[in-house]
């Protein structure tokens, strides 16, 4: 800190205790008192004292800070961009490191019901991050309405097992493509919105599939919810303690000890293993002309039509793979909760998967797996404190929005690079 | 033989009460560069728009030569006069992918024989080797390009970090990409400065002899006009008031007055 600056601070300081002896000093310095039924004016200095010297030291104080702030501010490195930029080095092993550990997660000594409830429900969250990272992310489509795509692919999942009895790996694909068409009808009325519009109607059609699932009764049992849903089966082997005449479990095929955890555990690889073919997918379509058709399409419309490029099948195409991956996710939710009902459905899942991408920064993977890891870990971790819960979810999105402006990783890697 | 190329008969454009384009006709050669000048407001990016499928004109025909083919412009709305009837175009002010790289820009613009030989993106999830050899002459013709405007040490970094003559130039080497017969271009000198201009030149030359591509240029810079034009059609207010070689042009008592005012 300069001699200069500590002399200016100080000429500051000083002239704001000048300020304040001029306001306080008539102000709370004279004080009239009725002695012996005569008011007269009874100074009391020390209080003005007191108080001039606490504006004049504040002063000063406040110049320190501003200063280092400001000093501060010329620095590279904040904490923010360290983590970024080693996470951009070491990407690689990272990603290594971390699948590794979510392989080994379940025989972890902590990992209880609890953590593996947990440890589950961000998966699920990933993977819905992951498949909206390709709506909004890549093609720069704000799109409020990525629940109403879950819940397709939780009812559709949810109907055709109870109905027809199909096995998981029947229906998985069967909920994604129907998630997939939905994606397609909410894709043709919005390919002329752009922006704030396009998140408004978006908005609407997630809301319109909540109410069509509450009031179609014959079909989605409205508030009553679909309850019975089947259980998953290891490839054809239930996790049932009593299994029904003549039916082999798990548990018994291996010869182990009965134990609920098996499924558990079972559903967590499940839905890692749906999770990361999303991310596969999207890293390698990024790659291909369709995955630079939507970036360029995020970037500038008007160009793209200049080049050629169909701007309603490459947004159609956007809307439709993500929300296959969005029914995925929801087919997989139908099959862990055994029930679903509207409920699981609202806006604020919406809101919530459209934080986590974009304060993960959009259109990086990475930064999807981060800003779960903090968004839900923290809702989790706040779970004892109730209402402070949400107070404490949008507290971590403005500090995110304060660091990292553009998201926790805004960093852009080519698609495509010359290669020298 | 130089027949025409785009032949534009009749062409109007209203927005309205207001007559943008007003009867206007013209033609274009190949292996020519077409100038079109005019005051503000003349109405130069209007027939630019309505060329390029952006605006829908109200009367009027268009006609495009492509290998002795005779297509209606009318015929194709936005995105397809560029796919199907290869008219590229550039903006007057620079439309790139600026987050993208230089590279990226390039394969864009390649994009609809890239979609096919991806087999709409199934052939290139699984890598299939057709996929990666188109890929890999794609980055060929990116490359030379490149090189042409000398960007190719920088074909890594993001085009929005190029200084500004230099988008510019990869402006209309990335509508080269989609292989044109006819180039519109809209004030591709805008900005730059007199060694830019005369790189410029360089370029459009190139593309016109070298390339066999028909360039259709909007220009204020007169220098660039001058230069290269081989023909120079002047409008003033919607309509066409006078057509004919550069030096023609320079010395035309209409042209004047539509750019200075008469003399009392």
């Amino acid at each position: 800190m300069g001699k200069d600056f500590i002399q200016k601070s100080l000429k500051d300081s000083l002239l704001t205790g000048i300020i304040a002896l001029a306001l306080f000093g008539p102000i709370v310095g004279l004080r009239t008192v009725a002695k012996n039924e005569v008011l007269v004016v009874e100074p009391k200095w020390f209080i003005v004292l007191l108080i001039v010297a606490l504006c004049a030291v504040g002063r000063f104080f406040i110049n320190i800070y501003s200063y280092k702030k400001e000093q501060r501010r010329g620095e590279a490195s904040s904490l923010g961009k360290i983590i970024a930029n080693f996470l951009d080095e070491k990407g690689a092993q990272i990603a290594i490191a971390a699948i590794a550990f979510s392989i080994i997660f379940p025989f972890m000594p902590f990992a209880d019901r609890y953590w593996m409830d947990i440890a589950i429900m961000m998966l699920t969250y990933i993977m819905l991050g992951w498949g909206l990272n390709i709506v909004i992310g890549l093609a720069g489509l704000l799109d409020l309405g990525y629940v109403a795509f879950y819940a397709v692919g939780a009812y559709s999942y949810a109907l055709f097992a109870i109905h027809f009895g199909w096995s998981f790996w029947v229906c998985l694909p069967i909920a994604g493509l129907f998630a997939g068409m939905f994606g397609i009808l909410l894709g043709f009325p919005v390919l002329r919105l752009r922006g704030d519009y396009l998140a408004i109607v978006t908005l609407a059609f997630g809301e319109m599939i909540r109410i069509l699932l509450l009031n179609w009764y014959e079909l989605t049992k409205g508030p009553d919810g679909l309850t019975g849903i089947p259980r998953p089966s290891f490839f054809g082997l239930p996790f049932k303690r009593y299994p029904d005449e003549g039916v082999e479990t798990f548990h018994t095929f291996f010869g182990l000890e009965y134990d609920p955890m098996q499924r558990i555990i079972f559903l967590y690889y499940l839905i890692l293993v749906l999770a990361l073919i999303t991310n596969a997918f999207t890293i390698k379509i990024r790659r291909l002309p369709v995955g630079r058709a939507w970036e360029a399409l995020r970037e500038d419309e008007i160009a793209c039509k200049s080049l050629g490029v169909n701007p309603r099948n490459t947004k159609l195409t956007a809307f439709a793979i993500g929300a296959m991956f969005g029914g995925f996710a929801g087919s997989f939710f139908a099959t862990r909760q055994a029930f679903i009902s509207p409920e699981s459905f609202t806006f604020i899942e919406s809101a919530i998967i459209v934080a986590i991408v974009v304060l993960g920064g959009m259109g990086s993977q990475t930064g999807v797996v981060l800003s779960t890891i903090f968004l839900i870990g923290l809702i989790e971790v706040f779970r004892d404190f109730e209402s402070y819960r949400m107070v404490a979810f949008g507290g971590a999105m403005v500090l995110i929005m304060i660091f990292r402006p553009r998201g926790i990783l805004a960093k852009r890697k080519p698609t495509i690079t010359m290669g020298k | 033989m130089n027949e025409k190329l785009l032949d534009v008969q009749n062409l109007t454009m209203k927005f309205g009460g207001l007559i943008a384009i007003d009867n206007l006709t013209f033609s274009a050669k190949k292996d020519h560069i077409t100038s079109i000048i005019g005051p503000n407001g003349a109405g130069k990016t209007t027939v630019f728009n309505c060329l390029t499928g952006f605006y829908k004109a109200t009367a009027g025909s268009m006609y495009l030569n492509k290998d002795n083919n005779k297509m209606d412009l009318k015929k194709f709305s936005d995105f397809k006069v560029a796919q199907k009837a290869g008219v590229a175009r550039t903006f007057q002010n620079i439309r790139l992918f600026p987050q993208m790289s230089v590279l990226e820009n390039m394969m864009v613009a390649q994009h609809n024989k890239l979609m096919t030989a991806s087999g709409f993106s199934i052939l290139g999830l699984i890598n299939s080797k057709s996929y990666l050899q188109k890929e890999k002459e794609a980055m060929e013709i990116s490359k030379y390009w490149l090189d042409i405007i000398g960007l190719t040490n920088r074909a890594d970094d993001n085009a929005g970090d190029l200084p500004y003559g230099d988008q510019r130039k990869l402006e209309i080497v990335r509508a080269m990409c989609i292989e044109p017969h006819l180039l519109c271009l809209d004030e591709p000198a805008a900005g730059l400065n007199a060694k830019e201009s005369a790189e410029l030149n360089k370029l459009l030359k190139f593309i016109k002899n070298d390339k066999k591509t028909g360039i259709l240029l909007i220009e204020h810079d007169m220098s660039v006009v001058m230069g290269i034009s081989d023909h120079v059609v002047v409008l003033n207010y919607g309509k066409k008031i006078f057509e004919g070689t550069a030096s023609e042009t320079k010395n035309s008592p209409e042209v004047i007055e539509a750019y200075l005012g008469t003399e009392d």
